[in-house]
């Protein structure tokens, strides 16, 4: 699916991370290298601690990759012609609240909102009090229509423990898309589901991508899940390994 | 956006936040509380300190001063001044009931013009009541007996002109009112008034007859000064007897205690400070006598003018700035100065106000309530350590959302906010039902104060605060007036909230919420999101 003439989303260069537990360096990502195009479904398949997630963090702006050092390259993250690896703090909070959306694992909804308000604090967090004020009413529009799609209109009041595990993701789903991002960032999406309602999570994700052409990176260690994706990437001890599932 | 609602949402569904509200209200309570029954009782006690010196004292102390009558009517004239009034001031000897002898220190006083510039007329102690003091609720009052009230109102006015009619002649006798606690003879009561003492004399034939104490029936009592020659030289003890005219109560124990007030001219007669022919040197060898006796040398003698130790003078705007007020009766004084020669002059005269009268007084008590206060603040300082210990315990509880905030884009500086305006929101909202329960208790502490000892009154009668008295012996346990009467001259808690005082302490309770959620907000500010986010 990507190659020179497919319109690029985003581009990972030499992309290395090392955590420091205690006095040790325990290098995570080993210069990883991934070209991800626009709408793009990309599955990153791999065991635990193979750097899934901290690749997915370092696109998403929560994480910083490794400065070069011995001789290594400079990492690059370009998302639409910047590299996001530049960013000053305020410039990566904005990218984050902008362009990316996630979803992760055990859904991190908060607990003291509503449903309606949980998928609003996105928008509440990237307009500011007079921006989201102002505009108010078609966010709430939005969020409702959103909520609607995903069969959740009747839980538009209840709060986070009033839901099911597969409501719950739907929701963390539809917060991650109330500004209408460029990328998704699906970290283990239906890892803490049963597989029906796994299924019905990935049809959920197929259909965001379908209707709204966003480009989606997911994070799982299970091949099954992996295959609805455009495209499968192995991460195998911090390194790319493009595998059998790659359509390219 | 996100910030006011989670606020809200933090503030209304953890008890935590509502425990550290509940702190700041206590703490704001009390400091409020505290300070406004110090401030009532320093206003107390400096209006107290006014009642009997008026706005501005012009003084000349011992010797005293020529002219007064002029300076008063200058004084009197002055727009800004409503009255003025002479006074003498010294000291001298009470002889008491069985020839117990007290200094005293004694202020001669017109008793008129003495009332109109001074609260002269409301500190009588005894005079017709029409209705008992607050904590009087059986009516024991004596003034209150309807039989007594035209001997009571005869006392008054005797109290207010320093008179009393001499039943022998019918004419007006100077006369003296004792400070209340002067002669020990006034027992003070648990309401906060005075019956007069019975005393139990023992007769020769063996039998005891009571004698009642209430001396501005029929005392009169001896007392001593020592005149003073316009000089400054002491001249010959001089006693005199004088008629008990009535009592007065001042608010302040000190001079309840140690003053008495005599009839001014009586007074400067006994200290030869009236208008006569005089010596002028008393204290200069006699002349010596010629030969003949018309060859002796006549002593000369001057026309000596009466002369008192002070001029009181009060101000027409009750809350006139009493330093500027000072001044201008130095500038009046001054004009005086001028056209009498034989008076000290502007500079030398003492002129204080009533707050410079009292300094040591007001300053002692400003002191300790400054001393509480400090105490206080620094007891409602536990506030900020349970915001700080409550907020840190909720951020290591609430990791994972500054994690999720920050995945959806929330600066570092936006979840500090968060937290200081959860602080904040604590803070007010701690404050303010604070300043509220101040409000509450310190406007109704009397009624408070009366219900605490009417509960203990209440447990004493009942058959177990009877069974416990007996078993531990105890004697006055059901007593739960902490500020009794009997004990402090206040017959009521004095209380005074002040707005600036108020927002002040308001101000200090949201400060320390923000002070407690300070760290805890730079620490969750610092978290980094992916360790948050991975937190368990």
């Amino acid at each position: 699916m990507t190659g020179p003439w497919w319109p690029r989303c985003c581009s990972v260069r030499a992309l290395r991370k090392t955590y420091r537990l205690g006095r040790v360096d325990v290098p995570v990502l080993h210069g990883v290298d991934l070209d991800v195009a626009r709408g793009e479904w990309i599955a990153i398949l791999g065991a635990s601690g193979s750097g899934k997630s901290t690749m997915l963090h370092l696109i998403g702006g929560l994480d910083r990759p490794d400065k070069p050092r011995n001789g290594n390259p400079r990492a690059e993250i370009e998302f639409q012609g910047r590299n996001t690896v530049q960013f000053r703090a305020a410039e990566l909070d904005r990218y984050r609240s902008t362009q990316v959306g996630f979803v992760f694992q055990f859904y991190h909804l908060l607990p003291e909102l509503s449903v309606t308000e949980n998928v609003l604090l996105g928008a509440m967090i990237r307009l500011g009090r007079l921006g989201y004020l102002r505009q108010r009413a078609p966010l709430r529009r939005r969020a409702r229509e959103i909520l609607d799609a995903f069969g959740l209109g009747d839980r538009l009041r209840h709060r986070p423990s009033q839901l099911s595990g597969g409501e719950r993701q739907r929701v963390a789903i539809a917060r991650a898309l109330i500004n209408d991002p460029a990328m998704l960032l699906a970290d283990e999406p239906t890892g803490n589901l049963d597989r029906k309602t796994g299924g019905r999570i990935l049809d959920v994700l197929a259909k965001v991508r379908s209707d709204g052409g966003q480009t989606m990176l997911m994070v799982t260690h299970d091949p099954e899940i992996a295959a609805r994706a455009d495209r499968i990437v192995h991460l195998i001890d911090g390194r790319i390994a493009e595998g059998p599932g790659d359509p390219a | 956006m996100y910030h006011a609602l989670l606020t809200r949402r933090y503030l209304t569904s953890k008890v935590m936040p509502l425990l550290a509200s509940l702190a700041v209200v206590l703490c704001t309570a009390m400091v409020l509380i505290t300070w406004s029954v110090m401030g009532g009782f320093l206003r107390m006690l400096t209006q107290s300190g006014r009642s009997l010196i008026g706005d501005v004292r012009i003084a000349w102390p011992n010797v005293g001063f020529a002219h007064y009558d002029d300076l008063i009517t200058r004084l009197q004239s002055d727009p800004e001044i409503e009255a003025a009034t002479p006074i003498i001031e010294t000291f001298g000897m009470l002889t008491l009931l069985e020839n117990r002898t007290d200094g005293v220190l004694i202020r001669g006083v017109d008793g008129p013009s003495f009332a109109r510039v001074t609260n002269y007329a409301e500190t009588l102690w005894w005079h017709p009541l029409e209705k008992p003091l607050s904590k009087d609720q059986e009516g024991l009052d004596v003034r209150l007996d309807t039989h007594n009230r035209d001997l009571l109102a005869e006392i008054y006015q005797d109290g207010l002109r320093l008179k009393e009619t001499d039943p022998a002649t019918g004419g007006l006798e100077s006369s003296m009112v004792l400070g209340i606690e002067v002669g020990g003879w006034n027992v003070r009561t648990d309401w906060g008034g005075y019956y007069p003492r019975v005393q139990g004399i023992a007769s020769a034939a063996g039998a005891i007859q009571n004698r009642n104490l209430f001396m501005p029936r029929s005392g009169a009592l001896p007392l001593l000064v020592v005149p003073l020659d316009s000089k400054g030289r002491p001249m010959e003890p001089v006693t005199r007897t004088f008629p008990i005219a009535n009592e007065f109560e001042s608010g302040l124990y000190d001079i309840d205690k140690q003053t008495v007030l005599v009839d001014l001219p009586a007074l400067q007669r006994m200290l030869h400070m009236n208008a006569a022919k005089r010596l002028a040197d008393p204290g200069a060898q006699e002349p010596t006598a010629g030969f003949f006796e018309d060859e002796a040398a006549p002593a000369p003698v001057v026309e000596d003018p009466a002369r008192v130790t002070a001029v009181l003078v009060r101000q027409k705007n009750p809350n006139g700035d009493p330093d500027r007020f000072r001044e201008h009766c130095r500038g009046i004084y001054a004009e005086f100065a001028g056209a009498h020669p034989d008076v000290p002059s502007a500079i030398s005269i003492q002129i204080e106000t009533w707050e410079d009268a009292n300094r040591m007084m007001i300053e002692a008590v400003k002191k300790e309530t400054g001393l509480v206060l400090v105490i206080f603040t620094f007891i409602s300082f536990t506030a900020v350590f349970l915001v700080f210990a409550i907020f840190w315990a909720m951020i290591s509880e609430k990791t994972r959302d500054i994690g999720v905030l920050r995945a959806l884009g929330a600066s570092r500086a936006g979840v500090a906010w968060v937290w200081l305006r959860y602080g904040l929101a604590i803070g007010v909202v701690g404050s303010i039902l604070g300043g509220l329960l101040a409000w509450g208790i310190v406007t109704n502490i009397n009624e408070i104060h009366e219900g605490i000892h009417q509960s203990g009154q209440w447990l004493g009668d009942s058959l177990v605060g009877a069974r416990l008295s007996s078993w531990f012996g105890w004697r006055r346990p059901w007593n739960w007036y902490i500020w009794d009467p009997k004990v402090y001259v206040f017959k009521e808690i004095p209380h005074r909230i002040e707005p600036w005082k108020a927002a002040f302490v308001l101000a200090g309770g949201l400060i320390s919420c923000l002070v407690g959620a300070l760290w805890p907000a730079t620490r969750a500010a610092r978290m980094h999101p992916v360790k948050a986010l991975r937190f368990e």
